[in-house]
């Protein structure tokens, strides 16, 4: 054995074969086509979600009848018409739409700094702690957390009992809007810092301190060398932020008090509460339709984010 | 034909533990005593799975029925916690894909297992047995035979802290409306128990219900003013033990569960009434003939009277087999109707009426909330 | 990190902000396990540890964790080759419509948890495999795959043509080129992004529910559910175990490869 990697090592014999398979299987003339392959089980895989967008479709166009609690057999659009029409559905689009964009901006405010100490400071022991920080809060589920912001900004909570040390009397910092973006963005700042992670690690420190050399104040230099070389993660985790406070459900129903409903609360009610599948479906689509819409508008202002790396290259 | 006259056996309950004893646990293989009728008893399932509301719920249960069941028959009880509302889409698919279901009994609210009635999901149980000695309670009203059977009744209260109403409890529901419990209320975020006693508050009349609403509507804008919570069965209990809020409109057995856990807390039956409703035990269509066979004992051995009462005890609820017990704490109490009187101050409205018009009442009460 | 006083005064005053709000919640909870009362609250009432040895008593409780870990692992498994072969494709080459395909890829993450365990549901039961655990891992890695993919698409820009040119140069055939170049260069991103698959798979419950029955519950299941009662401190003692259990999962971690490799790398 010990003869044999001396002469030629196992593994460079396993590694040859490893390429005679593939090169076999897989010609050098198709590798055009590489990407696409390489690609194909992450579509795969995403079309389990596809083949149930399927059959979400099929009962967004057939309606309850509320006698016998079945589908109509016959396909009719009444269930888009009543989403469109109803300003119900209006108010809680609206309200989720524009909780997005606002939980997206703020916590990429504040996950870019975070993220950036993380990975420029000297002190390894400072960084563990900074990403072990991030990872805690996942471990406490949203609800048993949303209990915890309840012992903290109720109204007999510990902000509020300070508040009354100095003669304030109780004010209801929950179940209001602010209350859903403030749990949105709490929620979401590790996503998005663990994007921005590897995307600053990218970018080389000897470039900021030639910026720097050169006679920018750090701001200049943040602007001009850190925020375009790191847009790439900026927009994956403004991405990943957008479309999950979006679609977001648990938050608005827990820190809302039951009047701030987001367009997943709506949805839930209608497949769970009123059983009414086929609005549930339509709103579905709906908001998958505006999320990916949403997602289009971003590459085309923005940049293909992750892509824009190939892309000046060429 | 031959299953009707097993279930019509006349079984006592008390020779059977007799048997049980002398057989010793391991050896029962035929609870229901050793006659050759039961020769053809179906083959017995490891467990059932019953699904149960948490908490208090599912340990009232426990201790009336399912233990009491594993005891007689041998045949284990899971419990699946998962929400009444979460397992119905479960169950409506399996059936439709023809699976096995996911449960072989469901504790259900009558109204949503009226709409799985309806959609024909559910197995008749009008050859129980333990049926004929129950109160008109049990009997589902305007569906065809027992396709859910009602194991009791309860009451949407108005529960209230005893400090915020210093001047005596609150009498009416227009009492909500004082300025000094804005944002100290709480109502279901559907409005589920409100609508109707709503719809009397606001100057209506009940036998307006579903036509014209408008009252209740109007009633409910009125609350909107106050801004109230809107939650679940957990979210009332948490926010009076967090001191979130002061009254709230929900289910008496949550009111008396959070009394149990030390939080100040009383209810009434105000002036213009209270919404009465039932909950009952069905069984999805798709099971094997012999699970099918036992989960029907289950829902029989939840009709004799000796469950109901152990179950109800911890439910703190009336239920539908004559001669019950009501528990100490809750004798004479408005949540606990045992007379006609009492009744006459409660509202009850058909399931039927309800499941038609359910989504249309939730989708205005939510418009109204969250505008 | 280089920079001004000014620079860090700034940064420092983000990031505390970010830890407190990051770590409140978490404080308090821990705190509250440890209460001898019935209740969360915080600070406890009195020290025990009574609703430890609660949760510990519970077999269903420690059946679910265990089930909850294979749907973890299956999760993680799967995700890491298909997320991490999908982000180097769309990250070194040109793809044709690769804007329509990141849409698509993002669909996890633009339809609703409720549509995606719905749709699951009624696809798996077609399908005839409910009641399995291997599903639920499979619906986990659908519907958070887009971290895997991004995840190692934002480390890519590690990825150095010149070096994978120079090594073809030297006669590397492209498979060789692929494990000893390109793959190291993705590293980082593909553990961010197992990392995070898994504590997501951990914690998953919305489209979970919708896939297990009362015999497959996972633990964020079996919580959910039991918190439509009534929340009892006994939560947040399974909290805390699972922070420990992550604690100790991370420090492995760091010992085996260093938790630098990620963030610090080359």
């Amino acid at each position: 054995m010990r003869n044999s990697r001396v002469a030629y090592p196992l593994t460079w014999r396993v590694m040859d074969m490893l390429e005679n398979v593939c090169a076999r299987i897989w010609p050098a003339s198709l590798h055009r086509l590489l990407p696409y392959l390489m690609l194909l089980p992450a579509v795969v895989l995403v079309g389990l979600l596809v083949l149930g967008l399927f059959q979400i479709g099929d009962a967004s166009l057939r309606v309850l009848d509320t006698s016998t609690f079945l589908f109509s057999e016959d396909y009719s659009l009444e269930n888009y018409r009543q989403a469109i029409t109803s300003g119900f559905f209006a108010v809680v689009a609206s309200r989720s739409l524009m909780g997005s964009v606002i939980v997206t901006v703020i916590t990429l405010l504040f996950a870019l700094p975070y993220a950036y100490l993380m990975v420029r400071t000297q002190s390894s022991g400072l960084r563990k702690f900074l990403l072990v920080a991030l990872f805690l809060p996942f471990f406490i589920g949203q609800v048993v957390r949303a209990y915890g912001w309840l012992i903290i900004l109720g109204n007999q909570g510990m902000v509020n009992e300070a508040l009354g040390l100095v003669g304030v009397p109780p004010v209801r910092l929950l179940y209001n809007y602010p209350a859903v973006l403030f749990g949105l963005i709490q929620y979401m700042l590790p996503f998005a810092v663990l994007m921005l992670a590897p995307a600053l690690t990218a970018i080389p420190e000897e470039l900021e301190s030639a910026a720097g050399s050169l006679g920018a104040n750090w701001v200049r230099t943040f602007r001009h060398i850190v925020l375009p070389l790191a847009r790439p993660g900026l927009v994956g985790a403004g991405l990943v932020v957008m479309t999950l406070s979006l679609t977001d459900f648990a938050i608005p129903a827990i820190l809302g008090g039951g009047s701030q409903d987001f367009i997943a609360n709506a949805i839930y009610d209608q497949f769970f509460r009123t059983s009414n599948q086929g609005l549930g479906a339509a709103l579905s689509l709906m908001l998958v339709a505006v999320g990916s819409i949403m997602v289009g508008v971003v590459f085309a202002v923005f940049g293909a984010g992750t892509l824009a790396m190939t892309g000046g290259r060429k | 034909m031959s299953d009707q006259k097993l279930l019509s056996m006349p079984v006592s309950r008390r020779s059977v533990l007799g048997t049980i004893a002398a057989a010793g646990a391991a050896t029962v293989f035929s609870p229901l005593g050793a006659t050759r009728v039961f020769a053809q008893e179906p083959e017995k399932p490891s467990e059932i799975i019953v699904r149960a509301w948490g908490g208090s719920w599912v340990d009232s249960l426990k201790a009336g029925v399912s233990d009491s069941f594993t005891k007689m028959t041998g045949i284990a009880v899971r419990h699946d916690l998962t929400e009444d509302n979460e397992i119905q889409p479960k169950v409506w698919a399996a059936v439709a894909q023809k699976r096995v279901p996911p449960i072989h009994v469901n504790w259900d609210t009558t109204t949503n297992a009226t709409k799985s009635a309806l959609r024909g999901v559910t197995e008749d149980l009008s050859d129980l047995p333990n049926l004929k000695n129950t109160t008109d309670l049990a009997k589902p009203v305007g569906l065809d035979g027992y396709p859910i059977v009602n194991t009791y009744g309860y009451v949407y209260v108005l529960a209230y802290r005893p400090s915020a109403f210093p001047d005596g409890p609150p009498t009416s529901w227009k009492d909500l409306l004082d300025p000094k419990l804005k944002g100290r209320i709480a109502l279901y975020n559907d409005g589920i128990g409100f609508h109707f006693p709503a719809q009397v508050a606001g100057g209506g009349k009940l036998e307006d219900i579903p036509g014209n609403m408008q009252p209740a509507w109007d009633f409910i804008a009125k609350i909107k003013e106050q801004q109230p919570l809107l939650g679940e069965d957990p979210d009332f209990t948490t926010w009076f033990q967090k001191g979130e809020i002061d009254a709230a409109c929900t289910i008496s057995t949550n009111a008396r569960e959070a009394k149990k856990n030390g939080i100040e807390l009383a209810w009434v039956v105000p002036e213009e009434g209270a919404k009465f409703d039932t909950d009952g035990l069905w069984i999805p269509k798709g099971l094997p003939e012999n699970e099918l066979y036992w989960a029907k004992q289950y829902i029989n051995h939840a009709l004799d009277k000796e469950a109901q009462q152990v179950w109800l005890d911890g439910l703190g609820l009336p239920g539908v087999v004559p001669g019950l017990t009501p528990p100490a704490d809750l004798a004479n109490d408005p949540s606990y109707p045992t007379t006609e009187e009492a009744f006459k101050h409660l509202i009850r409205i058909s399931s039927k009426v309800q499941v038609e018009n359910e989504s249309v009442w939730f989708a205005k009460f939510k418009e109204i909330m969250q505008g | 990190m280089i920079g001004s006083r000014s620079k860090t005064i700034v940064i420092w005053t983000f990031v505390a902000i970010a830890l407190i709000l990051l770590s409140a919640p978490t404080i308090v909870v821990l705190g509250a396990s440890f209460t001898a009362g019935n209740m969360i609250t915080f600070p406890p009432q009195g020290l025990s540890v009574k609703w430890y040895g609660a949760i510990l008593g519970a077999s269903d409780l420690r059946q679910a964790f265990i089930r909850s870990l294979i749907v973890s692992a299956i999760c993680t498994v799967v995700s890491i080759p298909v997320g991490t072969l999908a982000g180097i494709a769309l990250a070194k080459y040109k793809v044709r419509f690769e804007k329509a395909i990141q849409i698509y890829l993002l669909l996890p993450f633009t339809i609703p948890l409720i549509g995606s365990g719905i749709g699951m549901m009624l696809v798996f039961g077609n399908m005839g495999v409910l009641g399995q655990l291997w599903p639920v891992g499979i619906a986990c890695c659908v519907i958070n795959l887009p971290f895997m993919i991004w995840a190692v698409t934002a480390s890519a820009s590690n990825l150095n043509e010149d070096l994978e040119l120079a090594a073809a140069n030297c006669g590397a055939p492209p498979l060789q080129r692929f494990l000893y170049i390109t793959l190291p260069a993705v590293l980082p991103g593909v553990i961010t992004g197992s990392l995070l698959m898994f504590i997501l798979a951990l914690n998953e419950f919305l489209v979970s529910l919708l896939l297990v029955d009362a015999r497959s519950v996972t633990l964020p299941v079996q919580i959910y559910n039991s918190i439509r009662s009534i929340i009892t401190p006994d939560l947040a003692a399974i909290s805390v175990v699972f922070i420990v259990c992550a604690g100790i999962a991370i420090t492995l971690l760091d010992r085996l490869v260093g938790l630098d490799i990620f963030l610090k790398s080359k």
